[in-house]
């Protein structure tokens, strides 16, 4: 009787843990899109080892790659987009301090040097955003996107143009670029060249689709000229560092892009070739010596955007037609077949997609 | 003593292995349904409380007329379901909130194909409750019932089910899918987005800046990016097409989901998500939504100025419809 009893006594503690089995093992069929987070990317290991040094960004925080290992940099705030000067002596990045954004430029480690914009205002009015730093080839220059001015019709118009102004100016000696179509955003990405500037425009067309376009303009304020279509949808152009090959992102439609890459002489653009496509692609880079790139493209359910690695192929004989008459490049042709095979850098991460890594 | 028979030592009754086998297995049964009901009873709850709404919606405008319950489409058969979105801050009366965002879906499981018409909120339109108004009301005159008779009657359309979510429900639900993928076409900057999530004073604004590209985005860069208006050239227009884009990417998501996921679901959504489904048909939805591609789903958009032109009534700025053209596509695509 008492060992009957002790049996019972001994399968209660069996049925909670069974019971709690069964809990818990229905807690692990959960979606990875739902169990995955993000890791910091300072207790992972890049799987591929760069050539080089790459500033990149995580929810606000900046990090530095190098022999293959990341480190943190920087002091603590919502930091983006860094551009690095052309000595490799400075960054250049944006802090977000909720109602603005400012320019700083720090050094190699992510000390501030100086504070460049300053943008806020107690007045919401009087607010302004600047992103998009880059430095002219002479290092004397910094172009960046501001919201000024502010066009008032019925509703604050709140869009984007291209300023320029000496890196060790101040803001007030500021020179606007680019007059931005209203209410599409306006003007984002400058790339400061030998001949004046590219940069990409948003417009809006007689079927209300908005459209983003590439540009090039030789002065401030100057009639510019589109590199490509507006149905091409290209964005996010990334000069080599010889300057004669501009890598881009295009959109065939609103969840899938491409890669693409075209020559580029300083004032047209050659025939544009896809290399990558079927994911969503973004903020590509060129590597210091212009024979690879490096770009982000979600991984998994989870949807993290992870660093890629592709060697880009030199560029065969061109096939595409040329230029349209209207300036825009004609349609890319996907080269090579079979496309080359990107390599995964990183894994788990999830790197800010609209901050393009800053490579030399 | 003589007579008197000893007491029957008892023996020791043995328990016949084969049924310890079955005691044992029973017991196990029993504790693992235990577990399992533990695991779910969010969703039990939700489901009494928060799916399988009963709605009654009176068939006319008509003052008066007998209400009569909706029929639902048969398992199986092409069904429209009306998603309403909502703020839901302290700023209303949740009973009477406005509906930021009305989306027809009609999704015909057989053919895979899903239609998504987006409503523009300033729609003038006759209300199930009577008078004319922006259709964004009929919600907060009669809830969900007013909503869909108003756009039953004014669409000519049949409406199986309707979904209702609040700000912070979509916050916390696409949270918790760890945040979509969406490609931002072009960057959206407003100086006027409400400034009304958990906070005291809920008429403030803040500044929003959703740069444009490929990006990740968490629940509450997503719910920028949707309900953001002031600065878009194409005004409410522009924002339904951005509902619409990131309601594709959040099916990219459900497409991974189990049922395992339901309780955190039903708990990132509690009161802040109604529906007239019951749980089967969620249930079932999840699992539809693996077998939908990108290239099924079509979205229509009513623009200016093929669909409606913009308008003053009553010194409101308002959209009005041209029916001729709308209830042709609505028709085409909601059979």
């Amino acid at each position: 009787m008492i060992v009957r009893r002790l049996a019972a006594i001994m399968f209660v503690p069996l049925m909670f843990a069974f019971g709690s089995g069964v809990y818990v093992y229905l807690g692990t069929l959960k979606s990875k899109a739902v169990k995955e987070h993000a890791q910091l990317p300072t207790v992972t290991k890049p799987k591929f080892v760069l050539p080089g040094t790459m500033f990149v960004v995580q929810d606000g925080r900046l990090f530095k790659m190098n022999n293959g290992s990341f480190t943190e940099i920087g002091p603590s705030g919502d930091w983006s987009q860094p551009a690095i000067t052309p000595d490799h002596a400075h960054l250049i990045a944006v802090q977000r301090n909720g109602f603005s954004s400012d320019l700083y430029m720090l050094d190699m480690n992510g000390n501030v040097v100086k504070k460049i914009t300053s943008n806020g205002s107690r007045n919401i009015t009087f607010n302004h955003w600047a992103f998009y730093p880059r430095v002219s080839p002479d290092g004397q220059t910094l172009y960046f996107d501001t919201d000024n001015p502010k066009f008032s019709r019925q509703d604050p118009g709140v869009d984007l143009s291209v300023w320029s102004m000496p890196i060790n100016g101040r803001q007030t000696q500021g020179r606007r670029w680019t007059d931005p179509y209203w209410y599409t955003g306006g003007d984002t990405n400058p790339i400061p060249v030998a001949g004046g500037l590219i940069f990409v425009r948003h417009s809006i067309d007689n079927t209300t689709t908005v459209h983003s376009q590439i540009y090039v303009q030789s002065r401030p304020l100057a009639i510019a000229r589109a590199l490509t279509a507006p149905t091409d949808d290209c964005t996010e152009p990334s000069l080599s560092p010889d300057g004669t090959q501009l890598a881009m992102i295009c959109a065939s439609n609103r969840q899938a892009t491409t890669l693409e890459v075209a020559p580029f002489s300083g004032t047209t653009l050659g025939p544009r070739r896809i290399v990558m496509s079927g994911a969503l692609f973004a903020g590509p880079a060129w590597s210091p010596d212009g024979t690879a790139l490096a770009y982000f493209a979600p991984v998994g359910v989870a949807g993290h955007f992870e660093l890629w690695y592709l060697a880009v192929p030199p560029a065969a004989t061109p096939s595409a037609s040329v230029a349209a008459s209207t300036g825009a490049s004609a349609a890319p042709v996907v080269f090579p077949t079979p496309q080359p095979t990107p390599i995964q850098v990183t894994q788990g991460v999830d790197l800010t997609a609209t901050s393009a890594p800053a490579w030399y | 003593m003589a007579g008197k028979t000893p007491p029957r030592r008892r023996r020791a009754s043995r328990l016949h292995p084969g049924r310890l086998i079955v005691l044992t297995l029973f017991c196990l049964l029993l504790s693992g349904t235990a577990g399992a009901a533990a695991y779910f009873f969010p969703v039990v709850v939700a489901g009494v409380g928060q799916t399988g709404q009963t709605v009654v919606v009176p068939p006319t405008a008509t003052v008066g007329s007998r209400p009569v319950a909706a029929a639902t489409a048969p398992p199986g058969s092409p069904f429209t379901v009306l998603l309403l979105g909502s703020d839901d801050d302290q700023k209303f009366d949740p009973n009477h909130v406005l509906t930021q965002s009305m989306i027809l879906v009609r999704v015909n499981p057989q053919t895979r194909h899903v239609v998504m018409e987006s409503i523009p909120r300033d729609l003038w339109v006759h209300l199930s409750a009577g008078g004319y108004a922006k259709i964004d009301a009929a919600y907060a005159y009669g809830g969900p019932a007013a909503a869909i008779a108003t756009v039953q009657n004014n669409f000519h359309v049949h409406i199986d089910e309707y979904a209702w979510i609040g700000l912070k429900g979509l916050i916390k639900l696409i949270d918790l899918f760890g945040g979509v993928d969406v490609n931002v076409m072009n960057p959206v900057l407003d100086d006027q987005y409400p400034n009304d999530i958990d906070v005291k004073f809920l008429y403030g604004y803040q500044r929003v800046a959703v740069l444009p590209g490929p990006q990740h985005l968490d629940g509450t860069h997503a719910l920028e990016y949707v309900r953001s208006r002031h600065n878009d050239i194409n005004g409410d227009f522009g924002r339904s097409a951005r509902q619409q884009q990131v309601l594709l990417a959040l099916k990219a998501k459900a497409s991974t989901l189990t049922p395992a996921d339901l309780p955190d679901i039903v708990s990132a959504l509690s009161g802040e998500f109604k529906t007239s489904m019951g749980l089967d048909r969620v249930r079932s939805l999840l699992g539809l939504a693996n077998a939908f591609d990108a290239s099924n789903v079509q979205q229509v958009i009513l623009y200016v100025p093929t669909y409606t032109s913009y308008g003053q009534i009553s010194g409101q700025s308002v959209l009005i419809p041209h029916w001729s053209q709308i209830l042709a596509v609505t028709r085409a695509n909601f059979p």
